[in-house]
Formats: C-alpha cells, sequence, structure tokens
C-alpha cells in the first residue's frame, strides 16, 4: 500500500537529514541528523518490502543493530571531546585544519 | 577444485574459515585483556597473542586457496574466488605490519591498553567480511564492523584533545557515509528485487538500468567515495591522519583504503558490468579530481603526516583510475596497485612514527634533515618509500602504475593515462624534496631520531617491506602473471591479453 508516497516520504526525510548535517554545528544534532537519514532508509526497505518480499524487513533488525553500536561508540567519543573542550560545539572544534 | 556449498552451515563455516579466525582471534585477546591490563609488558603480550592469531587465519587462507576453493551452483552472499583470496591476503598483511609497527609506538607514548589490539583484529575481519561480500547486506555489515572499530582506534590517544577531535570527525564523516551507501543499497535492491552482488549482475544483464538503479548507483559510489577518499569527499582524511596513532593512520591508509576499493571493484565489476556507460563518466571524474586536488595540495603541505594524507588521497585516484576500464586488466591492476601500495604505505607511516614523538604532528622537512648521516638505513627505507609512492622505475610502485597504464590504454581512454602521468609527475614535488633533505642538507646538533629508536619488530616490518617493494620492483614478471589471473576469476571477458606486461 502506498508505495510511492511512502519511498516520497523517505526521500525527503533522508534529504532533511543531509541539510541538517551540512548546516548544524553542534556534534549532538549532527548525530541526531545522521540517524533520521539511517531511518529513512530503514523506511525505503520496508515500503519496498510490500512488494520483493520479507528481505527488506530483515535488513531493517540489521540496520537498526548497526545504528545502535554506532550510537555506543559515537555518543564514547563525542564525551571525550567534552572533557577536552568543555563543548560539543564544531565551532570550537578546530585544532586539525585542512 | 574444491566445490564448497554455500546454503549448508558446514558449507557457510569453511568458506569463512579465515574470518571466523580472525574474529576468534580477538575474542581471545579481549580475554587475555580481562586478564593481564595493567603493565606494558601486558599490553605487548596482547600484541604477540593478535598476531599469533593472524596464523591460523592465514594457514586457513592459504588452504582454501591452494585448494581452489569455488562455490557449488550460485554464489551465495559470500564470495569464493581467487580475487577474494588475494584481497584477504592484502588485509591479512597491512593487519600483520600495523601490529608489529605498533608495538614499539604504544610504549613509547604510554598507551597502556591492550584492547588496542582486539579492535585492530575485529577491524580487520570487518575488512575481510567487506572485500569478500557477494551481498550488498554483508558489505555493509563489514564496513560497519571495521568503521566502529576504527574510530575508537582513531581516538585512542585519550590524553590527546587532537585524536579526540580526529576519531570525532571520522566518526561524523563515516556515519554520514554509511548512511549514503546503505540508501544507495536500499534503492539498488528496490530496482532489482536482489542483494546478492551476481543476482543484481544477472537481473540487469543486457538491459538498461532503470532511475531507480542509476540513483542507488551513486549513493553508493557517494558512500565508498568517502571511505576511501577520493575528492571531493576527502576532506576528512587530513585532519583525521594528522590527528590519530600513527599506526592507525598507517592501518587507515592502507587497509580501510584497500578494503573499501577490492568492495568497490567487486560491486562494480560484478553487479553492474553491463551499466560500465552509466558508472565510467562518475569514476573518471572521481579519478581526475582526486589526482589533481590530491597531488597539488600535497604540494604546500608543510608537515610529512599531512603530506602522506594528500598523497593517500592522490592514490585513491590512481586507483579509481585503475578500476575505470572495467575489464580484466582493470583488475589486475588494482590488485597489483594496492599491493604496492600498501607495502610501500605501510613501511612509510612506520618510519614516520619512529621520526616524531606526540603524535607526530611535529615531523617537517626539518626534521629528516641530515638523517643519511646518523641513520643511512632509516634514510635509505625512507628513500625507498617517496620513491615507490612516486613511481620511479625500479620500484614496485612504478610496476602499480605501469599495470594501470596499460588497463586504461588498452581501453582507449587516453586522456586519463595523460592525467596520471602529468599528475604523478608533479608529485615529486613534494616527494623528492624529502629524500634531498635526508640526504643534502646538514643535519642539526641534535639527532633526528632524539635517541628514539626502531624495536626489533619495526624494523623486521620496514626491512621486509623495502625488500619486497625492490625486488618486486625488478623482478615484477610473476606478480604480474599472478594478478591478472587473480582478475581473470572475477572477470571473464575483455582485456585478456597482457599487453606488453608480465614478460
Amino acid at each position: 500500500m502506498l508505495l510511492g508516497p511512502s519511498l516520497l516520504v523517505s526521500a525527503i526525510l533522508f534529504t532533511i537529514g543531509v541539510v541538517g548535517v551540512m548546516l548544524r554545528r553542534n556534534a549532538i544534532v549532527l548525530f541526531m541528523c545522521i540517524e533520521l537519514m539511517l531511518n529513512a532508509v530503514n523506511l525505503t526497505f520496508v515500503a519496498l518490502s510490500q512488494v520483493l518480499g520479507l528481505g527488506g524487513q530483515v535488513m531493517v533488525f540489521f540496520v537498526m543493530t548497526v545504528a545502535a553500536a554506532e550510537a555506543a561508540v559515537g555518543l564514547a567519543i563525542i564525551l571525550a571531546i567534552f572533557r577536552h573542550t568543555r563543548s560539543v560545539d564544531l565551532k570550537n572544534i578546530n585544532l586539525l585544519q585542512g | 577444485m574444491m566445490p564448497i556449498d554455500l546454503q549448508t552451515p558446514s558449507g557457510v563455516t569453511l568458506a569463512l574459515l579465515p574470518e571466523i579466525l580472525v574474529c576468534a582471534g580477538a575474542m581471545l585477546v579481549l580475554m587475555v585483556n580481562a586478564w593481564k591490563h595493567h603493565t606494558g609488558a601486558d599490553s605487548r603480550l596482547a600484541g604477540k597473542v593478535a598476531l599469533a592469531s593472524l596464523i591460523p587465519a592465514a594457514a586457513a587462507l592459504a588452504w582454501l586457496w591452494a585448494g581452489g576453493a569455488e562455490p557449488e551452483g550460485r554464489p551465495f552472499m559470500v564470495a569464493l574466488d581467487g580475487f577474494r583470496f588475494a584481497s584477504l591476503a592484502l588485509i591479512l598483511i597491512a593487519t600483520a605490519a600495523t601490529i608489529l609497527l605498533s608495538f614499539g609506538y604504544l610504549e613509547r607514548e604510554g598507551l597502556i591498553a591492550p584492547e588496542y589490539y582486539s579492535l585492530l583484529l575485529f577491524a580487520a575481519s570487518g575488512m575481510m567480511f567487506m572485500a569478500g561480500a557477494e551481498d550488498l547486506m554483508v558489505l555493509f555489515l563489514g564496513l560497519e564492523v571495521m568503521s566502529v572499530s576504527v574510530y575508537v582506534l582513531a581516538g585512542f590517544n585519550r590524553g590527546s584533545i587532537f585524536s579526540a577531535e580526529a576519531a570525532l570527525k571520522y566518526f561524523l564523516v563515516g556515519a554520514f557515509a554509511s548512511a549514503f551507501l546503505l540508501y544507495g543499497i536500499a534503492l539498488l535492491w528496490g530496482a532489482t528485487g536482489q542483494t546478492g552482488l551476481s543476482g543484481i549482475g544477472e537481473r540487469l544483464a543486457g538491459g538498461e538500468l532503470p532511475l531507480m538503479g542509476k540513483l542507488g548507483l551513486g549513493l553508493l559510489l557517494i558512500g565508498m567515495g568517502f571511505k576511501v577518499a577520493a575528492v571531493p569527499f576527502h576532506m576528512w582524511a587530513p585532519d583525521v591522519y594528522d590527528g590519530s596513532p600513527t599506526p592507525i593512520a598507517g592501518f587507515m591508509a592502507t587497509g580501510v583504503k584497500a578494503a573499501g576499493f577490492l568492495a568497490l571493484v567487486r560491486i562494480l565489476y560484478v553487479a553492474v558490468p553491463d551499466a560500465a556507460s552509466t558508472w565510467q563518466p562518475v569514476v573518471a571524474a572521481l579519478a581526475v579530481a582526486s589526482m589533481v586536488v590530491g597531488n597539488l595540495v600535497a604540494l604546500s603541505q608543510r608537515s610529512l603526516k599531512r603530506m602522506l594524507a594528500y598523497s593517500s588521497i592522490a592514490h585513491a585516484g590512481y586507483l579509481l583510475t585503475a578500476l575505470w576500464p572495467g575489464t580484466r586488466l582493470g583488475a589486475g591492476a588494482v590488485v597489483i596497485y594496492l599491493a604496492a601500495y600498501v607495502l610501500t604505505t605501510v613501511a612509510a607511516f612506520g618510519i614516520l612514527g619512529v621520526l616524531g614523538k606526540g603524535g607526530e604532528r611535529d615531523v617537517t622537512l626539518d626534521s629528516v634533515a641530515g638523517l643519511s648521516k646518523r641513520h643511512p638505513w632509516l634514510a635509505f627505507a625512507l628513500t625507498v618509500c617517496m620513491l615507490s609512492l612516486l613511481g620511479f622505475p625500479g620500484t614496485f610502485g612504478f610496476v602499480g602504475k605501469w599495470a594501470i597504464l596499460s588497463g586504461v590504454v588498452g581501453a582507449r581512454h587516453i586522456l586519463l593515462a595523460v592525467i596520471l602521468v602529468v599528475t604523478s609527475l608533479i608529485s615529486a614535488g613534494y616527494y623528492l624534496p624529502v629524500i634531498m633533505a635526508a640526504y643534502m642538507r646538514d643535519a642539526g646538533a641534535e639527532d633526528p631520531l632524539g635517541g628514539r629508536r626502531f624495536d626489533r619488530a619495526g624494523v623486521v616490518t620496514v626491512a621486509v617491506a623495502i625488500t619486497v617493494i625492490l625486488v618486486l620492483g625488478v623482478l615484477p614478471g610473476s606478480v604480474l602473471n599472478s594478478a591478472i589471473e587473480i582478475a581473470g576469476t572475477l572477470v571473464r571477458t575483455g582485456g585478456s591479453s597482457l599487453v606488453g606486461i608480465g614478460r
């Protein structure tokens, strides 16, 4: 049901995530935008699995597991940065210049 | 010939034996850590266990390779061909070299944390799954296992704010890239109904790639572009290499990049070979941008570590050029260039690790001035590395560039070949000053090493790498032939003639 609209919604969510990563400067908000992107993909998987079979739903479980592992490591890294700089704002994190 | 049925549990276990043994090794190291984790000696012990656990994995790999393992029926989830075995061998070599170079480094920097080695092994297992994946989902999981471990390793020097910053940048960019890759996988699956690479290939055979598939492939290329640091997705690489512990920067430049390229070759050559006219222009554009930007920006770097980071971006460009033709010769060129690049870069980062202290952020040309007078062998090794990265005749790097050129010229893309040669000439502008500083400038009053020495493991690693670079640079015949043979297990058609190389 509603395959086209679901795919459209997930594309919009993914785009919001990408724009958020580009524009926001707080590490936690950036990380939330990345999670939004991953969940947009999950929506794509679920929507497509109406047509293509249950494989997509299985993949969603894998993606959720991976996102959880990534969150554990990511938050630990953000905590490590906070201990050094007392801030998680990327504009204060500029010692390495490209 | 040894047919393995990948639909049965025992068949899968056999096919995945090298990966399983590396994972088991990583867990063994974790158990050793739980028991002993207080002193530098405990850390060394964990490293030795990690190194020893690579031996059974290598033996299993040799057994599968020598036995000519191949899938019974359709390939399923994991590939079983010479290309996968060569990929695994390359990754095991990069991992072993990184472990060997880490012993002395960790001790000197006072990083007593034995879980470092189990993270290295987990990262290696992720790379192996990624490079050997026959299914996009296995590829994604392998990539994530690798990336999550390397995020932690990049931030391993907990006392250093630079290391923490490198970890944060790598994590944010890496997770961002993974999301693109995953969306690409979802759309490719939506377009074909398959996640198996050969399944997608069969579904798309002869036909036009539908729009959804094109979008998926594009997103997948963006995700992989971030992982291998190709321009314009490269901006994280110099900062992250700069801040990470030096052996880990070397591991990122060799292992992560190698795994990315090997997986990319497999995706492009097995899943979408018939859409070559769609992806070739994109790959060519990325290759040209990486070669030009990487080499030009490297010219203006003062720090040797950042210089090597930009040079690794340039090398991503060369490797993209190598895989551009989509032929057997192209896959062979990727294998051979990766072998040359991995050996040289491991040795170069090893030498960099002994030249500086405190993260090597301060190693510049001045630090190597007069190196030849006090440490002639170290200066010689550095020279060989720089010449091999430059692609100077007589080194393995030259053989790699030659293989790339014959693949590209064989596919009649002269412009790409010309750009490769011109940008390689430009790269002499930053490789040669290192050699000149080491041999022609006078040393300061201080010893450039400041009393630091390679430990035995480091000396052996660099010496072996340098010897192999020189020997294969002079006698490349056998390795060229076997690279083409390995590529033949992946691509059976196109450009099978060995124009001039391998004689």
